[in-house]
């Protein structure tokens, strides 16, 4: 079985372009109704007219009631070119004095002593519209009611009201073509909101679970309402999460100081070389162990810093340089060289001082861990209202195809060895909080580079120099 | 004329127009077809073979399969077969020809005949087409005929007034001079009297009064009027058919023919098919024929001499252009005909008229 699509627009669209049928039939058949009774009411004067000219062309003549017949009265009913005409004069007797004597539609002739009467009936297979009109007759020597029938088939009458109705129909059609498209067109601004709902939700960035604020008109308010209820549920959640992984790391990094120091204070002098390279190997993974859960620690709480700290002007170059102090071990590698270049004057930036150092530690450390052979070089410089801080060594850098993915937690250029680190992803985190991102450059002329990108804070630097 | 010695050919049976009304079979006359007959179309009609023949030969030149019967009545029999005929459902001839076209009108109206409508019918003016069943098909004015040899110039009247002021002038002279329609007998004569007396009713009253002073001649039908101007009987005519008249004068040089100048009224003779048609086909053939050009230039050249675009005849004394100038009035064929159709008004039209010039009162008027 085919599922069909649901589509809010063409739901609308279908049921209006139903209701505007259903109205249009129904404004069809009231025009066939009105056109019929304005030709009637229209052919109905002439009819009248013509009986009334007959009736006024009664004479009474010694005793005799005489008719003539007007030509203009049949000239009159002439003007429908096409019927045919119908006339019966009845004197006071009862007898037709002239004219079609069957011509007779089983009306009650004196009905039409108080007013004109109008009937449509049927004559010599002929559908016809026949007015009776009445005369007293006063005169001394002959007095009583004389009557006029006049009867026209309805040719021109049935000619006028299709007319009429063809041409209401066309009105009718073209207005509901006008506010089918009238419709269309509403209903596609009418849900130009979901759209930008639609879009504002997938432009926000994955980690902001902050609530929903655009503008959407009240019929949206509740969709809305739900998604930030929902958003904020998530970001509880996460919240709780993020605490439970900073209490536990916490929790175990005591155990691990004390782990650490026992297994330095032990001997190693007494061990043959096997189990030499087991104590070795036990060291390098608390080791790890230790920093993986620093770098958890230093992740919860650059995350929670990002929520709750008030952003301020500080000088990244000196953030830069105490960073660098602190991640470049007093035990590193003495064939290594190690350079710090700094900025002349300060680069002043609106953040938070703390969460930028630890960014900044952690792709030096990152650097140190998997990248510098025998060189590594921090440099902090700015230019078109950008701060970089560029960290570079000589190691084989990053393949350009990994760059999205390493910023992302638990991952490492090298895969396998068991280094997974969150160093990238603190970097991360910490960029976008500042509105700045992290960028890499590839190894080439120069040796590749992870670059943090800030914008130069504006009023900072004026508060500062 | 050719065409009369070719007559005699035609008919095959003959019988003699009775000058007084009554169950009058005309006279009926069949054109074999030119090839093996593989159709026969009856035309009734009330108009002279004379002038139909010319017609009918060139249109079985087009239908050479096709024989004609045709039958010449007198209008008033004419109406009341087809009446009669379409009461009882009988068919009664395939078309119908009359001069009378008030009384084809009337059939119309009374749901007698059909309609037919072809590319031929589509030129025909409106005033010549009522519900495409009624057609006129030629156009032929009431003129006055007089003889050359008994009307001096300065007699010949011009209008109306002027025939009416010639007869109070000169009675004695024009006594039982003037012939005319017997308006008891024939159709045509009534219609043009009622329409006389609708277009100039003064006129008419007085026209009438002079008609019965001056003892008018009473004859059934257009040819019977005009053979007494032939024969000299009667000086003028009055109400004739310009087609009739101008045949009598290419017989006759001393018969003149005058078109009044006050007005003319214009005649269409009509054609109809009647519902009971068994031929309905070949009659609207026939009749896409007579509103056909060709069939339109037969009739001006040999049957009726007038035509709604030509030029009158030279030797007609009139207007040049009879319907621009006004003058000319064509009979709208058209539902204004009933009136001149009402059995009361026709009736105490024909008894005014019969109590002025026949000078009988009604009561003693034999039925």
């Amino acid at each position: 079985m085919m599922r069909r699509e649901t589509s809010l627009f063409s739901r609308l669209v279908l049921r209006v372009a139903l209701v505007l049928c259903g109205g249009a039939a129904l404004l069809a058949t009231a025009a066939w109704y009105y056109a019929r009774a304005a030709a009637d009411d229209a052919y109905d004067r002439l009819l009248l007219g013509a009986a009334i000219q007959i009736t006024a062309n009664m004479t009474v003549d010694a005793g005799n009631l005489g008719v003539t017949l007007p030509s203009s009265a049949f000239e009159l009913l002439g003007l429908a070119e096409r019927d045919r005409i119908f006339y019966r004069v009845v004197g006071p007797d009862g007898k037709t004095l002239t004219g079609y004597d069957d011509l007779d539609a089983g009306i009650d002739l004196t009905s039409a002593r108080a007013a004109p009467v109008f009937r449509s009936a049927e004559y010599r297979n002929a559908p016809v519209r026949i007015a009776i009109v009445s005369r007293a007759l006063s005169d001394p020597s002959f007095s009583g009611w004389a009557y006029v029938v006049m009867a026209q088939t309805t040719e021109a009458r049935r000619a006028l009201a299709s007319e009429l109705t063809t041409r209401a129909m066309i009105l009718v059609g073209i207005m509901s073509l006008l506010a089918l498209a009238g419709t269309v067109l509403a209903i596609r601004y009418s849900l130009l909101p979901v759209g930008k709902l639609a879009s504002t939700l997938r432009a926000r960035d994955p980690q902001d679970l902050t609530p929903v604020d655009v503008d959407m008109p009240r019929e949206l308010k509740p969709f809305v309402g739900s998604i930030n209820h929902f958003m904020g549920r998530l970001d509880e959640r996460v919240t709780l999460l993020q605490r439970f992984i900073a209490d536990a790391a916490h929790q175990i990094r005591t155990p691990l100081t004390a782990l650490s120091a026992q297994v330095d204070m032990l001997d190693d002098e007494d061990l043959d070389a096997d189990r030499k390279r087991h104590l070795e190997r036990v060291r390098d993974r608390v080791g790890q162990l230790a920093r993986l859960t620093n770098q958890l620690l230093s992740h919860a709480m650059v995350i929670h810093r990002s929520d709750s700290v008030r952003f301020k002007p500080v000088d990244l170059g000196d953030i830069a340089r105490k960073a660098f102090r602190s991640a470049i071990p007093v035990t590193v590698d003495p064939d290594v060289v190690v350079s710090f270049e700094g900025c002349t004057e300060p680069v002043v930036v609106l953040g938070d001082a703390l969460s930028l150092r630890e960014a900044i530690v952690n792709i030096i450390d990152n650097a140190l861990q998997h990248g510098t052979v025998q060189r590594l070089a921090v440099r902090v410089g700015r230019g078109d209202g950008r701060v970089l801080v560029e960290v570079a060594d000589d190691g084989p850098g990053i393949p350009a195809g990994e760059w999205s993915r390493v910023t992302a937690r638990f991952v490492s250029s090298k895969t396998g060895e068991g280094s997974m680190g969150l160093g990238f992803a603190i970097a991360a985190e910490v960029a976008v909080a500042h509105g700045g991102t992290i960028r890499f450059r590839e190894k080439g002329e120069h040796d590749f580079a992870v670059i943090l990108d800030l914008p130069l804070g504006k009023e900072g630097a004026s508060w500062l120099g | 004329m050719a065409w009369l010695k070719a007559v005699p050919l035609a008919i095959t049976a003959v019988l003699v127009l009775a000058p007084t009304a009554g169950a009058v079979e005309g006279t009926r006359n069949v054109f074999p077809a030119l090839d093996a007959e593989r159709g026969r179309l009856v035309i009734n009609g009330a108009t002279d073979i004379e002038a139909m023949e010319p017609l009918i030969r060139d249109f079985q030149e087009t239908a050479r399969d096709v024989a004609i019967d045709y039958t010449d009545y007198v209008t008033n029999d004419l109406y009341r077969d087809a009446d009669i005929a379409c009461r009882l459902r009988q068919p009664f001839g395939d078309i119908l020809l009359s001069s009378s076209v008030d009384q084809l009108v009337k059939l119309a109206n009374d749901g007698c005949a059909q309609a037919h409508v072809s590319e031929e019918t589509r030129d025909v003016p409106a005033w010549a087409n009522w519900r495409d069943e009624v057609f006129g098909f030629t156009f032929e004015p009431s003129v006055m005929v007089y003889h050359k040899d008994f009307v001096p110039p300065e007699d010949v009247p011009h209008t109306h007034g002027e025939l009416t002021d010639l007869l109070r002038f000169k009675p004695d002279y024009y006594r039982g001079r003037i012939g005319t329609y017997d308006l008891r007998q024939s159709g045509i004569g009534y219609l043009l009297a009622f329409l006389d007396a609708q277009q100039a009713s003064t006129t008419y009253g007085r026209l009438l009064e002079s008609l019965s002073r001056a003892e008018a001649v009473l004859r059934c039908c257009n040819n019977a009027v005009l053979s007494e101007l032939d024969s000299g009987n009667v000086y003028i005519g009055y109400n004739i058919l310009g087609s009739y008249a101008y045949a009598a004068s290419r017989r006759n040089d001393k018969l003149r023919i005058v078109l009044p100048r006050d007005y003319t009224l214009i005649l269409s003779r009509g054609a109809l098919i009647p519902v009971g048609a068994k031929r309905g086909n070949l009659a609207g053939r026939f009749l896409d024929y007579l509103l056909s050009e060709r069939g339109q230039g037969v009739a001006r050249q040999k049957a009726f001499f007038f035509s709604r675009d030509g030029a009158v005849p030279a030797e007609v004394d009139g207007p040049a252009k009879l319907v621009e100038s006004g003058i000319g009035r064509p009979i709208r064929i058209g539902p204004a005909l009933l009136a001149a159709q009402d059995r009361l008004q026709r009736s105490r039209f024909i008894d005014d008229w019969t109590n002025l010039i026949v000078n009988t009162p009604v009561r003693l008027r034999p039925n």
